[in-house]
């Protein structure tokens, strides 16, 4: 389109364009995505998925907000960002009401499976390897509860907690490799 | 989708730059999102395995319950068929016989146990004081025993306490007063303790409700139960005790509170549990808070009525598994010169033309969620078969809404042998009342409106949101607080809130299974939750750690299941695999073990705990049960069939033998363990010759003396199930 200059009222008015973003992203659109699941690994995901379903009658259905936790429960790790945009970007409120059924799951979660940065082991611990100041192998417990409670995709304290618990010496030092071998192997 | 950088995410990022200063923003951002995304993944599925694993042992749990009242209804069949002639009905007749424990001076006979100077145990005096009780307390937690004479002498003050009581208390909140409500103890006296330490000890300043359920699983019943009654008779007004399903003799055969009180007190362990017997048949059914909030163990159904419940004379209902009796029914000289007339505990429909009923007066298939593999079947003993088919067509025409009330009407007319004249109205009275509380003992809620029979259990109800409003609008109530299930985090809310779960007995499946918790409520009725998980070390588990222990301990049991119905399940195999080849599909797996075990779980979410290798989605089932198989037992037994059908029921047979072996000695006779054993296989609809059940007795009577020992026995199922499981553990 070519630009016009915005002072002509004549003109029909355009969405004035946000400050610059990098890329514009399109919507999530479910039809384009093509399911390259086998049969077995789509019964497998129906397993799942009715584990999921607390609806009254049974319906096959979940939450938009479990959607997520369901993803992650098959094997991948998406970011919460991620999520919401396979979802549509749904608002909070509609993360309890909103509900999605088996066969509008499958596109979301195929999409999530082809996700290209899933992040190695390499991947990892190069990213703890960064606050590895000494280049010892360990990082401080207590910088990595801070990076990980404010930064990002924000975790709470007791989640924190929960994710450190027994991996920290008595210096309060965490040898990363035995870290990240710890998390990936849930 | 890359991580793209919002403006949220550019603040953080100033924010980390005037903080430390040597790691690059950008990469530090990328790495916590990485962490992040990690640790949620790690908490999905930890999540997604813990609530597979409770699966697991709800189901085996329930499909306990259910065996266990099937297993009842047999014997009532039978005892409705059989001729006096018959030497196996003297069998029977024990397990019904309730001799007569209404006199007290019988009871006063503990009088006469005389403590000898060498007891070291506390001592207590009666009336009872705080001090006392809070004595009894001090030596149940440093694991001393109370002598037999005190133990009845307290049950017998206990019982004549419990007797004025009316069937539903009314409490309030007045002065100020919390009330703390607790809910299934099953014998976790550690539990018990802990509450007492967090929330102190009862007093007329610290009402307590407790919610029935206080035996059975746990090993400390006994102890739980004289804590509970002692400051029961020091605060009289301060102390209720609800009755819960657990507190009825013929479910504590199986679930292990007759072996502790036996174990326990060897001399008179059948005296007390013949007046705990009576005792909780005298337990008050229900608790109301301010008029508002309705306490009680299991829960509801449409036909809840608490103005009848206040009515019935509740000691009759001895156990909830036995319906009541009518004199009018009864047909004289049918069980023998045992019987006592007037003796109001013995009940027992003695005319032949009634039809054994199961709790829930159904047998069909009810699916609580539509998802197949949730379906659930009871068997029905063969006389009842047609009017089942006919309750089941009328239940697909009908729809799943269809009222309990229904569905019980239909039972009552499709019976075709009964006489509607004769007595049939006095009938109906005891049937509703009976039917009221086994409601109220075993019903469970569900999310979908409705009430249908709880066919899970084999007792109760499901009862869903709708019939809560009804319920509580009915009778002016705001909120039900019931126990009865197990919660991962002690306690639950549902039906909008209108309904709450309490369960006090945390490690209830395996240690770091779930919390405990209890209640505190004020005047203004809102409870308030207090959780406690006892046992140190569990705290200090990871949640993987103490999800991988629950799991474990799941995964042992259902494979127990696994080897117990390998027959069935290769049979069930074979099906698909009718060149037998010895392979079957993944697919075709799970759908066997559903139909086999019925257990409603997910099969193909297990399977990799379960099954380990598969070849192009292919499983050689051969292989899978040589791998899973038992070690051989030690008595060479040729008959594997039967050795297999006796591990599937050993829970059954041991409830037998605890019937059967009345002097408490621990050892039945080979005879009467042949009559058990075929009895049994009458039961199981299998067929075990004479000789091999000849065979079996002789070769299991170890020490050649004519007798069996119980225990031995026992010990060898376990035994047998420990050893492979030890070695897998190993391998693992």
């Amino acid at each position: 389109m070519a630009p016009k200059k915005k002072e002509e009222p004549k003109e029909a008015p355009k969405p004035k364009a946000p400050e610059p973003e990098p890329v514009k992203i399109p919507e999530f659109n479910p039809a384009e995505v093509v399911l390259e699941f086998t049969p077995e690994q789509i019964e497998d995901f129906k397993d799942a998925f009715q584990l999921f379903d607390r609806t009254p009658l049974s319906e096959m259905k979940i939450t938009y907000g479990q959607c997520g936790d369901l993803i992650r429960a098959l094997g991948q790790n998406p970011t919460n960002a991620e999520i919401m945009y396979v979802l549509g970007k749904p608002k909070p409120e509609e993360m309890a009401t909103k509900m999605l059924d088996f066969d509008s799951f499958l596109p979301i979660h195929q999409y999530i499976c082809k996700a290209k940065d899933r992040g190695t082991y390499e991947d990892f611990v190069e990213g703890l390897r960064v606050f590895d100041k000494l280049g010892d192998g360990t990082v401080m417990g207590a910088e990595l509860r801070h990076v990980l409670a404010s930064l990002g995709e924000k975790m709470k304290e007791d989640e924190v907690e929960q994710l450190m618990t027994n991996q920290e010496d008595a210096n309060g030092c965490i040898n990363y490799e035995a870290f990240v071998k710890h998390i990936m192997a849930s | 989708m890359g991580c793209g950088f919002a403006k949220s995410d550019q603040a953080q990022l100033k924010q980390l730059n005037r903080g430390t200063s040597i790691v690059p923003a950008a990469t530090a951002m990328r790495a916590a999102l990485l962490i992040q995304r990690w640790y949620r993944q790690y908490v999905a599925r930890l999540e997604m395995r813990r609530r597979c694993t409770w699966n697991i042992f709800q189901s085996i749990e329930y499909a306990g319950e259910q065996d266990q009242i099937k297993l009842y209804n047999f014997f009532g069949y039978l005892m409705d068929h059989f001729t006096p002639a018959s030497s196996e009905r003297n069998l029977i007749s024990h397990i019904f016989r309730e001799h007569d424990i209404g006199r007290d001076v019988e009871w006063e006979s503990y009088k006469s146990i005389e403590v000898p100077e060498l007891y070291s145990g506390p001592h207590l005096s009666f009336p009872m004081t705080f001090s006392n009780a809070a004595e009894l307390v001090e030596a149940f937690k440093n694991k001393q025993q109370l002598h037999s004479r005190y133990v009845l002498q307290l049950l017998v003050e206990s019982w004549r306490r419990l007797r004025i009581l009316p069937n539903i208390s009314q409490i309030s909140t007045c002065h100020s007063k919390e009330i703390t409500i607790c809910g299934d103890l099953h014998g976790h006296l550690e539990d018990l303790l802990l509450v007492f330490y967090k929330n102190g000890l009862p007093s007329s300043e610290r009402p307590y409700v407790f919610n029935g359920d206080y035996v059975d699983r746990g090993k400390d019943s006994l102890e739980i139960l004289l804590i509970l009654f002692s400051f029961l008779l020091v605060y009289p007004n301060d102390v209720h005790l609800n009755r819960g399903n657990h507190e009825d003799h013929i479910v504590n055969l199986r679930y292990g509170f007759t072996k502790e009180v036996l174990g326990k007190y060897k001399l008179h362990g059948k005296k007390i549990l013949k007046l705990l017997q009576k005792i909780f048949s005298w337990l008050p059914l229900a608790t109301v808070i301010d008029h508002k909030v309705l306490v009680l163990h299991g829960g509801i159904s449409d036909t809840t009525d608490l103005h009848l419940l206040s009515r019935v004379d509740r000691h009759k209902y001895v156990s909830a598994l036995r319906p009541p009796k009518s004199k009018k029914q009864m047909r004289s000289g049918l069980i023998g010169s045992d019987l006592e007339d007037n003796d109001p505990t013995y009940e027992f429909v003695g005319s032949s033309r009634r039809r054994v009923r199961s709790l829930t007066h159904t047998t069909y298939t009810v699916t609580r969620h539509e998802a197949p593999r949730r379906s659930l079947q009871v068997q029905t003993t063969r006389v009842t078969y047609s009017v089942e088919e006919e309750l089941k067509k009328r239940r697909r025409q009908a729809g799943l809404s269809q009222s309990y009330r229904d569905l019980h009407n239909s039972t009552m007319n499709s019976d075709l042998d009964s006489d509607p004249d004769s007595g049939g109205e006095l009938l109906d009275s005891n049937e509703d009342e009976w039917k009221q509380i086994v409601d109220l003992l075993w019903s469970d809620p569900m999310p979908q409106d409705g009430c249908i029979p709880n066919d899970v259990r084999g007792g109760g109800c499901y009862w869903g949101p709708n019939v809560t409003e009804e319920v509580l609008r009915r009778h002016n109530l705001t909120l039900l607080i019931r126990s009865h299930e197990c919660k991962q985090e002690g306690y639950e809310f549902c039906h909008n809130r209108k309904v709450l779960t309490i369960f006090s007995a945390s490690n209830y499946y395996e240690v770091g299974s779930n919390r405990g918790a209890y209640i505190r409520m004020g005047p203004d009725l809102v409870p308030h939750f207090i959780q406690y998980q006892a046992n140190r070390s569990t705290r200090e588990l990871t949640l993987r750690q103490s999800v991988g222990q629950t799991e474990r301990s799941a995964l042992k049991a259902l494979r127990e299941k696994l080897f117990a119905h390998k027959s069935e399940l290769v049979s069930a195999f074979q099906v698909y695999d009718p060149e037998h080849k010895g392979r079957i599909s993944l697919g075709n797996w799970a759908s066997a073990m559903e139909a086999v075990l019925k257990l409603g779980l997910p099969w193909r979410m297990l399977r990799s705990q379960l099954v380990g290798e598969t070849v192009d989605g292919m499983l050689d089932y051969q292989l899978w049960f040589r791998e899973l198989s038992i070690t051989e037992h030690k008595t060479e037994l040729s008959n594997a069939n039967l050795l297999e059908t006796m591990y599937k029921n050993h829970s059954n047979l041991e409830t037998i033998f605890r019937i059967i072996d009345t002097d408490n000695s621990g050892l039945i006779s080979l005879e009467e363990f042949r009559q058990t054993w075929k009895l049994l296989s009458t039961h199981l609809q299998t067929d075990i010759s004479d000789k091999a059940i000849s065979d079996l007795a002789v070769s299991i009577d170890f020490n050649k003396d004519g007798s069996i020992d119980i225990n031995e026995f026992m010990e060898a199922f376990r035994l047998v199930g420990g050893d492979l499981l030890q070695h897998e553990d190993d391998v693992h």
